[in-house]
């Protein structure tokens, strides 16, 4: 196997050939070779959201490491603003930037500010445009008084938005961001995803997303690549896809008197009890907003949630396509 | 090296010094070893006629305070610690800056010994003064300062490149055991190099573990050697390029799996 450069061109942010990494695990005997990514190939536009998602250990981390420079893919091609991540990983860490939802940047005994101000001179951002920086992030992340506590005493999501502002300091062109929702609450996820939207619609940052949350896809991608054993395999735009595989939505109720529920069209009661209730809703069929008009009106609901469709559920159905 | 090595050294620096009971802990510890060492090696030299190797009782107690504080000053198991982060992938973060992810450790680590390395000398160079009387040759000790920041700094590019092994075998805490070991006896920290029997005496000078106690403990003791600093200097050289040779290659082999 060879690994084999590629030059992108100007409005090629990201692209990859052929890219594959086996990790070797076991020892002596027991030694083997994994492939945790086989062969992936897509281009990202400059300006794009593209959600790079998949099931745990389908690759996508390994991907994302691969293009930021960390991990030496074992065969194929890639390039990031027209660079090599792998051979030129120093000259590129100045054009992007990176968030890992698992791994902290910020330096825990210091404040963000403290951190910010030796990453300012890491990048050798002059002292006086590093504080306008540090003032427009501040604006645009809403987190002035976050970044003079310590890090240690702020929240997941506080410290998300301040490793964002870490990752953006440096006015990275592309945004590699490996599953930055992860342990996030409901209302953090919905700012992160905003903010990810703004920072892409006002400074044309491309942002290149992992995630295996399918509301992630929904309200921050333009385009949704999946992965799956190391494979891509499916590379639409979100509209398509929404359409396509996302169809559904999953209805689920605590009631506290028995509901009736079994003849609306594009809604299938899976779970049925006296004091639970779980529907599934084909949205092309019936909106959403309809069904809980329905039950709010028909029963005595003491709690009501709506979620996606699991991940595995929306892989299931793309292997279960008829191949075009 | 631009300006993020001073940088992280004072931020480094900065974060110590907020930590004053590790400070005094490492301080508290360092009092009590070297007074004891330094009195049973005085006593020695009594029972020896008033020399050991070469050097009087007063010689003696300065070598101990100060071949103990160079070594007292750095963050204990640094290697393991290094070695996890290789291991555990917690490295990965630090590949995504536009700096040598080593040069930056080394600046950040050499950082964080000032504030231990300023209280030990102090204290050292007090209790020494107590216990001995005043220095052998006042030149010479002014010398053993910068000379214990080079000793530091060499000791510390030794643990990284020692570390480094993690990026092939997956673990350096063995390796901790075995540098701990080697600072010790071949670095002369406990006994005078002069000390040594003739094959160990041989073998220390050809190894850099001299650079990281014996040199300022020797010039504390008042010889007046300036061309030990420049051995220093030498080994700091060689073992940085070392430090930096293995990163270099280890990060290619690199393996982080998942998130």
């Amino acid at each position: 196997m060879t690994v084999t450069a590629v030059r992108g061109t100007d409005t090629v942010a990201i692209s990859s050939t052929g890219l594959t990494k086996a990790f070797t695990t076991g020892r002596r005997r027991h030694r083997r070779l994994v492939e945790a990514v086989r062969g992936i190939d897509f281009l990202v536009q400059r300006g794009e959201r593209v959600a790079y998602i998949g099931p745990n250990g389908a690759g996508k981390s390994t991907s994302i490491k691969m293009l930021t420079g960390i991990l030496h893919p074992t065969a194929g091609a890639a390039s990031v603003l027209g660079r090599v991540p792998w051979q030129e990983r120093r000259q590129l860490t100045r054009e992007i930037g990176t968030l890992f939802g698992q791994r902290s940047q910020l330096w825990f005994e210091l404040t963000p500010r403290e951190t910010f101000r030796m990453l300012g001179s890491i990048y050798k951002i002059p002292a006086a445009a590093l504080r306008a920086r540090v003032g427009e992030l501040a604006e645009l992340l809403d987190a002035e008084e976050l970044f003079d506590l310590p890090v240690r005493a702020l929240s997941l999501g506080q410290r998300m938005r301040c490793e964002l502002a870490a990752c953006l300091l440096h006015e990275p062109v592309v945004l590699f961001l490996d599953e930055p929702t992860i342990g996030l609450d409901l209302l953090a996820k919905q700012r992160f995803r905003e903010l990810l939207v703004r920072l892409n619609e006002e400074r044309g940052t491309t942002i290149f997303l992992t995630s295996h949350d399918v509301a992630d896809i929904e309200q921050v991608a333009q385009r949704a690549i999946v992965i799956n054993h190391g494979s891509v395999i499916y590379d639409d735009r979100v509209a398509v896809m929404r359409r396509e595989l996302l169809a559904t939505k999953i209805v689920e109720a605590a009631v506290a008197t028995p509901v009736c529920f079994n003849d609306m069209k594009g809604v299938e009661a899976t779970e049925h009890t006296s004091s639970t209730l779980r529907l599934v809703v084909d949205t092309t069929i019936r909106p959403v907003r309809e069904v809980l008009d329905v039950l709010l009106t028909t029963a005595e609901v003491s709690d009501i949630t709506v979620t996606d469709p699991p991940l595995e559920q929306v892989i299931a159905e793309i292997y279960e396509r008829p191949r075009t | 090296m631009s300006a993020w090595a001073p940088a992280a050294a004072r931020s480094a620096s900065r974060r110590a010094a907020r930590d004053p009971i590790a400070v005094a802990v490492a301080v508290g510890f360092y009092a009590i070893v070297a007074t004891v060492i330094s009195t049973l090696w005085r006593t020695a030299a009594t029972a020896h006629g008033g020399q050991v190797a070469g050097y009087t009782g007063v010689q003696l107690t300065w070598y101990l305070y100060f071949a103990e504080a160079a070594v007292t000053a750095l963050q204990q198991r640094q290697i393991e610690m290094t070695g996890d982060d290789i291991v555990s992938g917690a490295i990965a973060v630090e590949m995504l800056r536009p700096v040598s992810v080593v040069g930056l450790r080394l600046a950040t680590e050499f950082g964080r010994c000032l504030p231990r390395l300023a209280a030990c000398t102090a204290i050292g160079l007090t209790l020494a003064w107590i216990t001995s009387g005043p220095p052998v040759e006042v030149a010479a000790l002014l010398l053993a300062l910068p000379s214990l920041l080079l000793a530091v700094a060499c000791n510390l590019a030794a643990q990284h490149a020692f570390a480094g092994a993690a990026f092939w075998v997956r673990d350096a805490r063995s390796a901790w055991f075995l540098y701990q070991k080697l600072v010790f006896l071949l670095g002369a920290m406990l006994i005078p190099a002069e000390a040594l029997p003739g094959w160990l005496h041989s073998a220390a000078l050809a190894l850099p573990f001299l650079a990281m106690a014996y040199v300022p403990a020797r010039l504390a003791a008042g010889h007046l050697e300036p061309q030990l600093l420049l051995l220093q200097m030498g080994w700091l050289v060689v073992l940085g390029a070392a430090a930096v040779a293995v990163f270099a290659a280890g990060e290619r082999r690199l393996q982080v799996v998942g998130g």
